[in-house]
């Protein structure tokens, strides 16, 4: 029998082709002809590259015979999301505004990726400029849940979470500002890691947030999240980017190790949240459990300021976005209103035709909380909550080693569900406090909900720079009671054979 | 219009500059790798970072910073150990990103100053109402007037200003006033609030319109070789008084940047620029004025007629009852006048917030006294001991220390001279070397000149061995050759006589030939003498001691 693409994880490709069982052009040609029968339905890519993953599957197999030792993740296909350069693509941030924008450098993230030996498979929807939680601000079309495709993949990352739940490509990048790598990942089923702030340089990644911005994996396994982290912070601090730091552990040394005495913090109150459904509440206790038969000890933490980080969040978080989407003006690249009789109407006329309503919405918010008068209200009020959430989760380490929470309150919803943008905000509820204070948190797939049938999952955080240890607590979860998570059921085997 | 000394009887001028500094001497950009240089191809020396492209991120040049710290202890700033980057919002096509990284409430330096000699023929600009105790009362209503920094005017702002108030030095009421000496000259202390750091806007060219300028333009160029560029913007506080004072800041600021060689402060270049605002008000008021901001001061003779412009300007405006507009003027040279530029009806709203790419500064002691280390000697340090040890004049020492290629050149033609012999080499330097540079259009260090030459000239001078008129043109021919100027005097026979015994009887033939004019002398007419000189240098052919054919025909006729 055929072996298909998407029966493998990252690790097993590459040793595959470290072992001759096959090439990493084979890999190449099966990602391909994955993403040619599955996407149509998923619409996971706004560009596939093959002429860049069959030229990075050449060398990998030119190595190989010259028998010199592969790299990692040697042909491991990769989706990356559009708001990453990588030179040979158009980089769109799916608007409208970067249609026609082709890369004229590679991001640090890609580049760490492609000389981990990743195939760069092509470039994942997500909502414009980051800006959403269903990547139905995308200005180019909607990405379709692989588990159901009348509902959304969630978002921002959507691209990514659904071109890996779809056994697509075995490992993709997305960026997660507010939840955009967890949320997207408990809606798909996936793993979804976004590391502590600074962990993964940010150079060549279109910034929302600068100070909440991260870059992270998502894979169908801890193990390949681990091995991805592994090829993103092993070369260090990016010179590139003054934020990064060096984070000089190996992701798999502790991946098996027993969670045994480990303290597993519960937040009583997330638990008993306006918008959590059922099915992800006994998913999250069912793990909590799990945790607990392993032999971790569950300790119940108060974090008194949680209830404001919606709020910092979409302060600090537009302030940011309308500073840095500022450089789209329509004179140097992007979109350009023709026509105009002079340089203030081509510019007002660009941007109001570029940028879609979500896009819009972002920064005339932020422009107006950064004004004067209204600064000091808003925006430095917003700065005093980050910094006392981020003291709550320090005090709550002191007691725990990480804290399991919903990544999601609920599974996949269908497109067009939610239309009032303050509803959608609230997909958001479990993951944004955790970028407010800059730590590390990962979803972890655990299986159906009962109501829904549709993937659910648990998040866990941790403090700053332990990572690490959030990917030992996930494997542990994994082992336990998802066995490491399959394709999405509708596209496995289709296409993709080796 | 009244002329500026008339006006300044009844009005107060109060003035405060804004001076940008490119850091030139960086061999890059403020917060990328490019080459920082203006002079090559348009476009050459970019890069994702200073082009703004989506998803760059900058990186801060550890020795900017240096730079800036340098400035600041140079100007008796206190460093601020914790500052941050901002970001300043504003649409510009020169600018890439739609925002310029600038600094927030808090500066690299703050809370400096620089004692202001005034001296010289401007030193009259100041009337003399305005010194000692009505002057106290002036800067104390004038100071802490943060106009010009209205952008930053946020909590942290006035925070920020605040703090100035806790520091006994930058109080108005501690601070020396200027008294005006017998010789007309005072010393007045100048504020500077503050020398924060930023990047420069890319060079705009505006091509098919009259004069460059972007009014009927075909097209506008940009350049972003400058986009980038690490700046400098030192504010001080309104305590100048006339143009002359402002003139002399800028003038000191410059000696001072030069000699820490942190830029080449070309004022023609543009790589140091000022900006004046300027406000009057009723001798003895207390309330300010309404200010102008005037553009287009690039040199220091604009620098002080801008000024001078405005001042009378607004004094015509207001005594015929008329009202200041808060505007920003251009100062025209060519015609003698400012014209509006553009009227501030309301403050621009920068929305200036922390930049989140930049992670807040926190100096340590180490890498400030680092700082401090590298700061050679500084113009006025300099100037004093150019007085002691050498004994020159002031004014030649203020001129020679200010340059660091001069003072070193003097350093070592003057060593081991003093008095006469060291005033000799100050005079050279001054009088012949400066004019023969310029008049060469060469630099010191690539003219060819070497202190040697000049001190072995000195020494001849001094020694009377040759006269100053035969120095001026020893020092053109061992400009152009090289040769020593022992050699070039001896090979020219110019070696000036000034023995009495050889002298005598040139001095008793010439009396001989010119019997009426000796009369007339004896007669009383004392003129004559300096025809009677004439010719005994003329039968000398040139090498009488012209010193000694006075003291000696003096002696015959008497």
């Amino acid at each position: 029998m055929a072996l298909n693409i998407d029966s493998l994880t990252a690790s097993q490709i590459a040793s595959g082709i470290a072992a001759g069982d096959f090439t990493a052009t084979e890999v190449a040609h099966a990602s391909l002809d994955a993403i040619e029968a599955r996407d149509g339905a998923v619409k996971a890519f706004l560009q596939v590259s093959p002429e860049l993953a069959l030229d990075a599957a050449a060398h990998i197999d030119a190595a190989r015979a010259a028998g010199e030792a592969l790299p990692p993740l040697a042909g491991v296909p990769l989706a990356i999301k559009d708001n990453m350069n990588l030179v040979g693509t158009r980089t769109t941030c799916a608007s409208r505004m970067l249609e026609n924008y082709e890369s004229v450098y590679t991001a640090t993230c890609v580049e760490r990726m492609l000389q981990a030996g990743c195939l760069p498979m092509g470039k994942a929807n997500m909502d414009e400029f980051a800006f959403g939680s269903s990547t139905e601000s995308s200005a180019f079309h909607r990405t379709n849940n692989p588990w159901d495709t009348e509902r959304v993949p969630g978002g921002s990352s959507g691209g990514s979470a659904a071109a890996v739940a779809a056994g697509e490509v075995a490992l993709s990048l997305g960026s997660d500002t507010g939840g955009s790598i967890r949320q997207p990942a408990s809606l798909c089923g996936v793993v979804g890691l976004k590391p502590t702030y600074g962990a993964v340089s940010r150079y060549g990644v279109v910034a929302f947030g600068s100070s909440l911005d991260q870059v992270g994996p998502f894979g169908r396994t801890v193990e390949d999240v681990a091995l991805a982290m592994n090829a993103l912070v092993g070369a260090g601090h990016d010179p590139y980017d003054c934020t990064s730091q060096d984070c000089p552990v190996d992701f798999l040394e502790h991946l098996e190790d027993s969670i045994e005495g480990k303290r597993v913090g519960i937040i009583p109150s997330f638990m008993e949240a306006e918008g959590l459904t059922l099915e992800v509440k006994q998913a999250v206790e069912r793990a909590a459990h799990e945790l607990e038969a392993q032999g971790a000890k569950l300790v119940e933490v108060d974090l008194p300021h949680l209830d404001a980080a919606i709020a910092a969040y979409y302060v600090i978080g537009p302030a940011e976005a309308f500073s840095n989407l500022a450089r789209f003006d329509g004179i140097r690249y992007g979109y350009q209103e023709e026509g105009c009789a002079n340089l203030t109407d081509q510019s007002s006329l660009s941007r109001a035709h570029g940028f879609g309503a979500e896009a819009k919405r972002r920064q005339m918010l932020g422009a107006y909380l950064l004004s004067s008068g209204v600064y000091d209200k808003y925006y430095y009020a917003a700065q005093k909550a980050r910094t006392l959430i981020t003291q709550d989760y320090n005090r709550a380490y002191e007691q725990v080693d990480t804290i399991l929470m919903p990544a999601s309150p609920r599974t996949a919803f269908k497109f067009g569900e939610i239309s009032d943008p303050t509803q959608m905000y609230l997909s958001d509820l479990y993951t944004i406090s955790i970028n407010i204070c800059g730590n590390g948190g990962i979803s972890v797939p655990l299986g159906l909900g009962g109501d829904t049938h549709l993937p659910v999952s648990a998040q866990l955080v941790g403090p700053a720079f332990k990572d690490r240890q959030l990917l030992t607590f996930a494997r542990a979860l994994e082992r336990g009671i998802a066995g490491g998570m399959s394709v999405a059921p509708d596209f496995a085997g289709k296409g993709g054979e080796l | 219009m009244k002329e500026l000394s008339e006006v300044l009887q009844d009005w107060e001028a109060v003035i405060g500059l804004e001076i940008h500094t490119e850091l030139t001497a960086l061999d890059t950009k403020m917060f990328c790798n490019c080459k920082l240089s203006h002079d090559d191809e348009p476009n050459a020396n970019v890069c994702p970072v200073c082009l703004g492209l989506p998803g760059a991120l900058p990186v801060p040049n550890k020795k900017a910073i240096e730079s800036i710290v340098k400035a600041g202890l140079a100007t008796n700033c206190e460093i601020q150990k914790h500052s941050m980057f901002y970001r300043k919002h504003y649409f510009y096509p020169d600018m890439a990103k739609n925002f310029q990284t600038t600094q927030g409430p808090v500066a690299f330096a703050m809370y400096g100053h620089l004692d202001l000699d005034v001296t010289g023929q401007g030193a009259a600009e100041r009337p003399d109402c305005a010194f000692g105790a009505a002057e106290a009362e002036s800067l104390a209503s004038a100071s802490a007037n943060a106009e010009g920094l209205s952008t930053f005017m946020t909590s942290q702002m006035r925070e920020g200003n605040q703090r100035a108030g806790h520091l006994a030095s930058y109080d108005a009421s501690n601070m020396q006033m200027p008294e005006r000496r017998a010789d007309g000259c005072y010393t007045v202390p100048i504020r500077i609030l503050r020398i924060h750091m930023e990047e420069d806007a890319a060079k705009m060219v505006h091509v098919g319109g009259a004069e460059g300028r972007i009014t009927a333009a075909a097209e506008s160029l940009v350049d972003y070789n400058r986009c980038g560029t690490p700046l400098i913007e030192l504010v001080t506080e309104p305590d100048l008084r006339t143009p002359e004072e402002a003139r002399l800041f800028m003038e000191k600021l410059r000696r001072i940047f030069v000699t820490l060689g942190i830029s080449d402060c070309s004022m023609e270049k543009g790589s140091m620029r000022c900006d004046g605002n300027v406000s009057l008000r009723r001798r003895g008021e207390t309330k300010l004025g309404t200010k102008t901001e005037l553009k287009n001061l690039n040199s220091f003779k604009s620098l002080h007629d801008g000024l001078a412009y405005e001042i009378c300007r607004q004094a015509e405006v207001l005594e015929e009852g008329g009202i200041i507009y808060q505007e920003t003027r251009h100062w025209e040279p060519s015609r003698k006048r400012t014209v509006v530029m553009r009227v501030k009806e309301t403050a621009d709203d920068y929305r200036l917030f922390p930049d989140p790419d930049l992670a807040p500064f926190d100096l340590n002691d180490a890498f400030i006294e680092n700082c401090r280390e590298q700061i050679p000697e500084l113009p006025d340090a300099k100037r004093a001991r150019f007085e002691a040890d050498f004994g020159i004049k002031a004014a030649d020492a203020e001129q020679i220390a200010g340059d660091p290629a001069y003072a070193d050149f003097f350093e070592k033609a003057a060593a081991g001279t003093s008095g006469k012999e060291a005033q000799t080499v100050a005079n050279l330097l001054v009088n012949e070397l400066v004019g023969y540079l310029k008049s060469a259009g060469t630099a010191l260090d690539e003219s060819g000149i070497a202190p040697v030459q000049v001190a072995a000239l000195a020494k001849l001078l001094a020694s009377d061995a040759i006269s100053s008129n035969q120095a001026h043109e020893v020092f053109e021919l061992m400009a152009q050759t090289g040769d020593d100027p022992n050699k070039i005097v001896d090979e020219r026979g110019m070696r000036q006589v000034s023995d009495t015994g050889a002298l005598q009887p040139i001095v008793d033939e010439v009396l001989a030939n010119c019997a009426d004019q000796a009369q007339q002398y004896r007669d009383g007419n004392q003129k004559v003498l300096g025809f009677l000189v004439g010719q005994c240098m003329k039968a000398s052919r040139g090498k009488g001691n012209p010193k000694l054919f006075n003291e000696l025909l003096r002696a015959s006729l008497s």
